[in-house]
């Protein structure tokens, strides 16, 4: 015999199957038509035919295989790993803006808030302006000059705000506030004695693109700070359910909340890290997709943090192709087109829902 | 009667005979004749055969040496290192000043690819719509698809596509980092891109030119009595100049200015109204467009009637010029022109007006 609760919960969890279904496959639909979508002109049994030769068994359903060879080149090195990796960026983004949002209890909360941001674009702006250069011994420098200042930007804040066992909530975002101010002038005073070309650079970089990110190795090197950090997120799914009802609540029911806050923290700050680290700034993605998602699924981080992963990554992936082909053979800075596209219909979403939504 | 028939018989045996033995002879002459002439002819065929032989070595040498591209090793402004097997056909270049250096050193019948802002030496707006060259978009960090899809054997990226050549380069596509901030930079971009497209002596004689008619307008200058204070506005607002290490520094100079801010710490300052004011610039220029858009900012009208500008030497003499942003801001065979254009507005009454 099931309790009443038991049986609400499960009742719960069936319908969740449908959403994640539905998302599924809008999720693959949004994948085949990106990789459809580019300045080159490949046909669509071309690509097909591409992919196909890579799956065994499948491969020797595929006929004459007369596909040019740089289109092959095109979809499997430049047009697969830039989509999949917009998809990894956009689910880390919108992954990392529900746990922000769920551990600060703030709706204004997004990946950025607690200083990842203006470390990544510290780390970027050193790199562009004192000229280290982009490749040195085979690294990429502003990679991983912009996910180390990212990381350390939040650890430094996350133990500036650190009281002795405790880091309240909201002394962590003001200094959050107070490190980004800082080091926003650090980089606005690189600017200043930058040459116009490095200015620029830097404005595509603080846009974000994913047009740097057209090769596998950055796909591999993003990957798996997603898996981990959706595996610990939805392991500590029930715990952000109940740091909903506010801390001592939490603390009450048996949550060791320091420790929950610090290792969400760290997941998400790694998810953002990774992400800033090869595609820029690409706003807007970590603070409206978990709204968005809320909206439909409800505010239970169960269902929460999959569903916003997926519409994060499906959201980017569409954003990112709409950026390639809006302007002929030259592409849209993608950062733009997330804001230009996403604002509008997140307004409408809040107008039509205002009366059942809590933010 | 008997006998002397005999007789008959035997000299008549004999005149046969030696007559026989004449014709033999005779013919047996001929026979050796014909054969030694016949030795003859097919020494001369031997000797032609052998001659023929020689030609077609020589013919194969010479196809030999056409075919057999020397592998040339270069390094490019990062210090990349490029090995080429063979002359390039077909190249994209992904800024406008690697445009101009190879469609000035003749190479420009292989560039297959180009950018949304090459306009030099021809109107490309216009091949691209007629679809004798391609555009692959942006200068700021371009997709690599549209120049993958081209099939380059050689691409030659500037600072604004270093993740798209890194890209490239990893796919095994040849790629030389081509972007120079000095005069002497630009001239040694020019050698390399004459070396990377087989075009040597054309970049060669391209560079010397070059030399030749700086070092002319340079040696003039140095005979004239002042040296004028030049203001050069890279960009506004806030005012940014070229400080020292840049080739607008160094035109300056060669045209017998002085850059007023040649003793910047970095090389493209960011400057003060009023430090322009305090160094009282003798003579002020300005580019004449940004990113294509005429009089981006302002008019050399507004120029002049910035507040506290009217004091300054150049605009109460009248000195303040427009130049072509194009030529002045890209490292390309245009330098000649933009130190011509400057040497007339700093010593106009040595190189006329400019």
């Amino acid at each position: 015999m099931k309790t009443e609760s038991e049986v609400a919960h499960l009742r719960h969890v069936s319908h969740w199957k449908p959403y994640l279904v539905i998302l599924a496959v809008v999720f693959v639909i949004v994948l085949v038509l990106s990789l459809n979508l580019g300045s080159a002109d490949i046909s669509f049994s071309d690509i097909l035919k591409i992919l196909a030769k890579r799956v065994p068994i499948i491969d020797n359903l595929v006929g004459s295989y007369d596909v040019l060879q740089r289109h092959e080149i095109i979809i499997l090195q430049v047009r697969l790993p830039r989509v999949l990796c917009g998809a990894i960026v956009g689910a880390s983004l919108a992954t990392a803006g529900v746990i922000y949002q769920g551990i600060f209890r703030n709706p204004m909360a997004d990946p950025y808030v607690i200083g990842a941001m203006s470390g990544a674009s510290l780390g970027s702006a050193l790199v562009l302006v004192l000229g280290v250069g982009v490749s040195f011994l085979g690294v990429n420098t502003l990679q991983v000059l912009a996910f180390v200042g990212s990381l350390t930007t939040v650890l430094l804040v996350y133990s500036i705000a650190k009281t002795g066992s405790r880091v309240p909530v909201t002394l962590l975002l003001l200094t959050g506030v107070a490190v980004t101010y800082f080091q926003s002038a650090i980089v606005t005073y690189l600017q200043t004695i930058a040459s116009d070309k490095v200015i620029h650079g830097l404005t595509f970089w603080l846009i974000g693109s994913l047009a740097p990110t057209e090769n596998w190795t950055d796909v591999w090197s993003i990957f798996p700070f997603l898996v981990i950090g959706v595996i610990i997120s939805f392991l500590y799914a029930r715990d952000l359910n109940i740091l909903a009802l506010g801390e001592d609540q939490a603390q009450h029911l048996g949550v060791e909340i320091e420790k929950v806050k610090r290792i969400l923290l760290i997941s998400a700050t790694l998810m953002t890290a990774a992400a800033v680290s090869i595609s820029g700034l690409i706003g807007f993605v970590g603070l409206i997709i978990p709204h968005l998602t809320r909206v439909v699924v409800g505010p239970d981080h169960r269902i929460l943090l999959p569903t916003s992963a997926i519409v994060g990554a499906s959201f980017l992936m569409t954003s990112d192709a709409v950026a390639r082909v809006i302007m002929g053979s030259g592409e849209a800075p993608v950062g733009v087109i997330t804001a230009l596209a996403g604002g509008p219909f997140f307004i409408y979403l809040l107008r039509r829902r205002k009366k059942g939504y809590n933010l | 009667m008997d006998k002397t028939i005999t007789y008959v018989i035997a000299i008549l045996a004999i005149v046969s005979l030696a007559i026989a033995t004449y014709g033999l002879v005779t013919f047996q002459g001929q026979v050796t004749d014909l054969e030694t002439s016949m030795d003859d002819i097919q020494g001369t065929l031997t000797t032609i055969q052998d001659q023929i032989d020689e030609y077609q070595t020589k013919i194969a040498e010479q196809q030999q040496q056409i075919e057999e591209y020397q592998e040339i090793t270069l390094v490019d402004d990062m210090g990349n290192v490029v090995t080429l097997t063979s002359a390039p056909e077909r190249i994209v270049s992904l800024s406008p000043s690697s445009t101009e250096i190879l469609f000035a050193i003749g190479a420009g019948d292989i560039v297959v690819g180009i950018t949304d802002y090459c306009n030099y030496p021809y109107n490309f707006s216009a091949w691209v719509e007629a679809g004798n060259i391609t555009s692959i978009g942006n200068y700021w960090q371009p997709s690599i698809e549209p120049i993958v899809d081209l099939d380059p054997d050689l691409v030659l990226a500037s600072t604004g596509s270093l993740e798209a050549a890194e890209n490239l380069r990893n796919l095994g596509y040849n790629v030389l980092v081509v972007e120079a901030e000095t005069i002497d930079g630009v001239l040694q971009d020019i050698l390399l891109v004459g070396r990377a497209t087989d075009k040597h002596i054309e970049a060669g004689v391209l560079v010397s030119q070059m030399r030749a008619e700086m070092d002319v307008i340079a040696n003039q200058a140095a005979d004239a009595t002042s040296t004028p204070k030049v203001y050069h506005e890279v960009w506004n607002p806030p005012p940014m100049s070229a400080g020292p290490g840049t080739f607008i520094d160094e035109l300056i100079t060669l045209g017998g200015g002085t850059n007023i801010f040649n003793d910047a710490t970095t090389s493209w300052p960011t400057v003060s109204s009023e430090a322009v004011i305090e160094k009282n610039p003798d003579i002020m220029v300005f580019p004449d467009m940004y990113m294509g858009r005429q009089n981006f900012y302002e008019t050399l009208e507004d120029v002049a009637n910035r507040d506290g500008w009217e004091t300054i030497s150049a605009i109460q003499n009248n000195k303040i010029y427009e130049i072509n942003a194009d030529i002045i801001s890209r490292g390309g065979p245009r330098l000649t022109d933009a130190l011509d254009i400057l040497a007339k507005m700093i010593h106009p009454e040595i190189f006329g007006q400019p």
